[in-house]
């Protein structure tokens, strides 16, 4: 078991009028190669800042203030500038949730894929070219060789999702992060893009991040799991455990709140997400626990290991157990 | 179960002008093309499909919010294409939406009460003081206090902004909702909040609900009945745990496994379809859905097929089932 990406204590803050905003606080995981880590979380909990601080494409007002991101023995956050240039879209490559809205709408597709193979790889003109015709291939897209002189707006959603994993493929990187790469698709289309992902992974033994809401997703395509609120991971295991047994209040309670067939009420979690400038004292999580006590109010608990591989951010997690 | 029908569709069709350039010919968009449905008293149908499916242009043009082409929507014993204008206002009355995206369903510029309340001073039901108590109840009704009353849309988070939209849907005492997507602009858990909340107030108030959603776990835990739509036609219709486990049409089947579903030791067997959701202005000859259709046979290219009774209230269009 090789780990591929280790990140360790990360925080990611944005600086607003109103102070920092601290998106991520002290954000720790391993990714072991070959595999598919799957952050899961509801909107604002941090997952996409964490992909985004990965990468270093954060917004001008985000700042990764500390923390290590190590991949492949070295810390990504102390690589120059012209060095993750070569690190984005070679060894690691993003894929975004709107796959439209990612493509540049001004040049065809396999002009935009070309791009990419071309400022990672020596190769010449004509190679690339038929690298292109060979990627898009790969993905499922029908007569690639007339498709490459599409322009992004002649193609559907789940036509430029595919250009956009055949982009993050060609130069065969060792990292893919999916950040939502089907929430904005229709149900059967989902279906085939996680089937080419899948596909991805056991042809090239690419490993891989999915960043998802859906629990679903998590279930079928991730080897291991962490469940994000409010900017920190609260629970972390393999993906049978933290759907056999989890443990965490939150991590009960988003499972809970999934319909599963006709009939009952639904076990929801009360309130809402605390807006990141009121977070409580002590657990994030208590002021829409059902578990609570006084103690949860002082301290926030540590990320402790309940189990081997199994961490849970919760004091209680011993005698708590989801129904 | 549904024993008098409060609202009956036939033959029911939308078509949308298009022009693809200004000396092509028109081509006109089958967004609804003949949909054939009832609602009973106290019922729940789910419509479900994918986008660009004629869903919410058939909830809308059922209440007249767009308006069809042809057909028939009889409501409560009135023929709702055939009413006047004032008639229309009468019968909207008692059949309201909700709508998707509770950001944008929403007057920013007015407060809470203006929204509620807008319905009771239109039909001329309460004002002043009188007003005030009503709007007040139905937002206890919904979950919310008595102090959002003077505050504006933004200052509320989408579960509750939702929470609003319901109330205001709700204030007239409608007796059939349409609700369009009303949770897919919600994260997980506040979307469990408002299904709550739908069911408590569908089985307290007695209301008729078509619930219109592309995700079929919430359409399942809330409807009666469930309809399948496929480029503006209805391809299957029946009780929702016949269609969950015994789907007849191929498309209801892969949609049915299509769903990610949330327990890693279930490995079922998935249908992928082939294909993207096809364009509306070009419907294919026979099946629509031929072109995608794993288990396509002889006719379907070139035939429609007819809509077969399976009996228990279930049918499907499909050759396979005619």
């Amino acid at each position: 078991m090789e780990t591929l990406l280790s990140v360790q204590d990360l925080k990611t803050y944005f600086y607003t009028g109103d102070g920092p905003i601290k998106a991520i606080d002290g954000l720790s995981f391993d990714l072991i190669k070959g595999t598919v880590f799957g952050l899961v979380g509801e909107s604002g909990c941090g997952k996409s800042v964490t992909a985004l601080s990965i990468m270093r494409i954060l917004p001008p007002a985000g700042k990764t203030v500390s923390g290590k991101i190590i991949f492949k023995g070295d810390d990504l956050l102390n690589k120059t500038e012209a060095e993750m240039r070569g690190i984005r879209g070679g060894e690691i490559s993003m894929i975004f949730q709107e796959p439209i809205a990612s493509l540049n709408p001004i040049f065809t597709i396999g002009y935009q894929i070309e791009e990419a193979i071309l400022s990672h790889l020596k190769v010449s003109k004509r190679e690339s070219k038929k690298r292109v015709v060979e990627l898009l291939k790969a993905v499922g897209m029908p007569s690639p060789e007339i498709r490459v002189k599409d322009y992004p707006h002649q193609l559907s959603g789940g036509m430029c999702q595919r250009v956009m994993i055949a982009m993050a493929m060609a130069c065969e990187p060792s990292l893919i992060i999916a950040d939502e790469p089907t929430t904005a698709l229709d149900v059967t289309i989902q279906a085939q893009i996680l089937d080419l992902l899948r596909k991805i992974r056991e042809e090239s033994g690419t490993s891989m991040i999915m960043i998802t809401h859906d629990l679903g997703i998590i279930a079928e395509m991730a080897d291991s799991v962490a469940v994000m609120y409010t900017g920190r991971i609260v629970e972390s295991t393999d993906t049978r455990t933290i759907f056999r047994d989890p443990r965490h209040p939150y991590t009960i309670g988003l499972l809970d709140s999934l319909p599963k067939g006709k009939g009952e009420k639904l076990v929801a979690i009360p309130g809402m997400v605390p807006k990141p400038s009121e977070l409580p004292e002590g657990c994030k999580f208590s002021t829409r626990c059902r578990y609570v006590i006084e103690e949860c109010q002082s301290s926030e608990p540590p990320l402790k290991e309940i189990d081997t591989g199994h961490w849970v951010r919760c004091i209680r997690s011993g005698e708590i157990k989801r129904l | 179960m549904i024993n008098s029908n409060l609202l009956t569709v036939r033959d029911l069709k939308k078509y949308f002008d298009t022009r693809a350039g200004f000396l092509k010919k028109p081509a006109p968009v089958h967004a609804v093309d003949g949909v054939n449905l009832n609602v009973g008293q106290k019922d729940v149908l789910g419509l479900v499909g994918e986008s660009g499916c004629g869903k919410s242009t058939l909830g809308r043009s059922i209440l007249r919010l767009i308006e069809p082409t042809s057909g028939e929507i009889i409501f409560d014993g009135e023929d709702m294409m055939k009413v006047d204008n004032r008639r229309l206002r009468a019968l909207r009355r008692k059949m309201q939406i909700i709508f998707q995206d509770p950001f944008s369903s929403l007057n920013p510029r007015k407060r809470v009460i203006d929204t509620v309340g807008e319905p009771f001073i239109i039909y001329g039901m309460a004002k002043g003081k009188a007003l005030k108590e009503r709007v007040v109840s139905i937002l206890e009704k919904v979950g919310l206090s008595s102090d959002s009353l003077y505050r504006y849309p933004h200052e509320f988070s989408g579960g509750q902004r939702q929470r609003i939209g319901i109330a205001r849907a709700l204030a007239v005492e409608p007796v059939f909702i349409v609700a369009d997507e009303p949770l897919s602009a919600l994260d997980v858990s506040i979307q469990a909040q408002i299904i709550n909340l739908l069911q408590e107030l569908q089985t307290s108030l007695g209301i008729s609900f078509l619930f219109i959603s592309h995700d079929l776990k919430v359409v399942r835990h809330f409807s009666e009945r469930v309809t399948v739509m496929y480029l503006g036609i209805i391809v299957e219709t029946g009780k929702t745990e016949d269609i969950f486990t015994n789907p007849q049409h191929p498309y209801t089947e892969a949609l049915l496994t299509a769903i990610p579903m949330p327990d890693p030791s279930t490995k079922r067997k998935k249908i992928i379809l082939a294909g993207d959701v096809p364009n509306p202005a070009q419907i294919p000859p026979g099946c629509r859905f031929h072109p995608r259709c794993p288990k396509r046979i002889e006719p379907c290219d070139k035939i429609r097929p007819k809509t077969t009774d399976l009996g228990g209230g279930h049918s499907v269009e499909c050759h396979l089932r005619g």
